[in-house]
């Protein structure tokens, strides 16, 4: 879905920020303390631009094809990614500072239809997913998604029936989620790679549901307007 | 072990806190079930103040309540749950609430 | 920003408009009830369940100083200088003007910032020199 938001520009074009000069200044000062090396976070900074909504798009794929892997990746999440190439202990050896290593899958069924939110923070599987939507960050979403969840899933353009059981799980503490979406009708026979495709970031979330016809790339053209919010700015 | 197994009725201590807290106040006094136990970490009570060589670690859970029972105005269906996880002293047996 | 003194009354002016006031002018008030009390102490990030309108949930994107920030953020962590618990605690304690009023990677850096000074890493005047001199590098590169 993230082809179909604006990019709202924070500042008047070419003006310098406060903040480039306040990070740029903080940043060297630590370098010059031997806080920590311009070395770590180049490689930092190389490990965060790998990462993104590809990642968990190909283990649900995978998950969808071979039951097996989806029972380890239900089972230990953590130890399932590394089948993928996907290790919770980098780039530091020890994982993120801020995502630490104790990654759960939750899995959507008929019945069931999971959603994540951090109403504390901004809590976001990075390792999987990358960085997190910046909505996913305001505290609009945070104030909302626990106690009016269906509300904000209309919003998105998810309307689940009464019969759907909505669990909203508020991500506090040092685990890490991703919702594994039901694989869609209509894909039977698809490569692994075709499915991938399907398996946006927001439907990891728990605000989509994986269509067919809809990829990150790829948004249908019939997409209601609902569907395709998010054009302009917030302000 | 912790004190709690999975299908425990667990209810959220309603304790003060200054300055920082993670666990939210619309979970206080609320009764749920345990559905999952995670490992022992620090608890965050100390970790947010750097008393990480003395810090205390503890069993955490992941409690499941009632969506209804969390909200009084809750205005989707009874089917609807919320999850998250409290560390071991922030929890209690349902059914020793105060007052 | 600060220059002239009528650069600096502009300033004074706009950060009197900051005053937390939203509906209920609190200006140091000599006594406040425990009821108040207690709203004001409510931990700042525990957002979750208040009432609020629907917005568009758009995305920008992240600025390059947003992941840099991220990036150095992490790498304090990473070198033991900090942990993220502690940047989360400190966020809060930055009162709510300014929690809701940052930009989310404003938080960030600000915080870690004050978590350098507060340790004694580096001091406010150092900072001072090294943000005048970054500043004047950028705006030169920039030129």
């Amino acid at each position: 879905m993230s082809t179909t938001h604006g990019h709202a520009p924070i500042q008047e074009s070419g003006q310098l920020s406060e903040f480039e000069v306040l990070e740029l200044a903080v940043r060297e000062l630590a370098i010059e303390k031997g806080l920590f090396s311009a070395e770590d976070h180049r490689r930092f900074s190389e490990w965060a631009e790998s990462r993104g909504p590809h990642g968990g798009s190909k283990l649900v794929a995978k998950a969808w094809v071979d039951p097996a892997f989806k029972e380890r990746l239900l089972t230990n999440g953590t130890e399932a990614c590394k089948e993928v190439g996907l290790n919770w202990l980098e780039p530091t050896g020890q994982g993120t500072p801020s995502d630490y290593t104790f990654f759960y899958v939750l899995e959507n069924t008929p019945k069931l239809h999971n959603v994540i939110v951090c109403t504390l923070c901004s809590c976001y599987p990075r390792p999987v997913l990358g960085m997190s939507p910046d909505w996913y960050r305001t505290p609009n979403y945070r104030r909302r998604m626990v106690r009016w969840p269906r509300e904000v899933l209309a919003e998105f353009g998810l309307h689940l029936s009464p019969d759907v059981e909505v669990r909203v799980h508020d991500s506090n503490q040092k685990s890490r989620f991703m919702v594994m979406p039901m694989r869609p009708e209509g894909t039977e026979g698809w490569s692994e790679e075709q499915l991938a495709a399907i398996v946006t970031r927001d439907c990891m979330i728990g605000v989509a549901l994986p269509r067919p016809d809809w990829t990150a790339q790829q948004v249908p053209s019939q997409a209601t307007p609902s569907q395709a919010k998010g054009k302009g700015g917030r302000k | 072990m912790g004190r709690y197994k999975i299908g425990d009725r667990v209810t959220v201590r309603d304790a003060t806190t200054l300055f920082h807290t993670r666990t939210q106040g619309y979970a206080r006094g609320s009764t749920g079930t345990v559905v999952d136990t995670r490992p022992e970490w620090i608890v965050p009570e100390d970790e947010a103040f750097g008393i990480l060589e003395n810090g205390r670690h503890e069993p955490f859970y992941v409690v499941r309540f009632n969506q209804k029972e969390l909200w009084p105005d809750y205005t989707g269906f009874d089917v609807d749950t919320l999850e998250s996880e409290f560390s071991e002293s922030w929890l209690m047996p349902a059914g020793k609430e105060r007052k | 920003m600060g220059s002239t003194p009528t650069q600096y009354d502009t300033l004074q002016r706009q950060v009197s408009n900051l005053n937390p006031v939203d509906r209920l002018l609190l200006d140091s008030p000599y006594t406040i009830s425990n009821e108040l009390y207690s709203v004001l102490r409510h931990v700042l990030h525990d957002v979750g369940g208040q009432p609020d309108t629907p917005v568009p949930f758009t995305e920008k994107g992240e600025e390059p100083w947003e992941m840099n920030t991220y990036v150095t953020c992490e790498c304090l962590g990473w070198r033991g200088v900090w942990n993220s618990e502690e940047r989360r605690r400190r966020e809060n304690d930055l009162g709510m003007t300014q929690y809701f009023g940052l930009p989310y990677y404003a938080r960030w850096i600000t915080v870690a910032t004050k978590s350098l000074i507060d340790q004694g890493l580096i001091t406010t005047d150092e900072l001072g020199k090294k943000i005048d001199e970054v500043r004047d590098r950028l705006t030169k590169r920039k030129k």
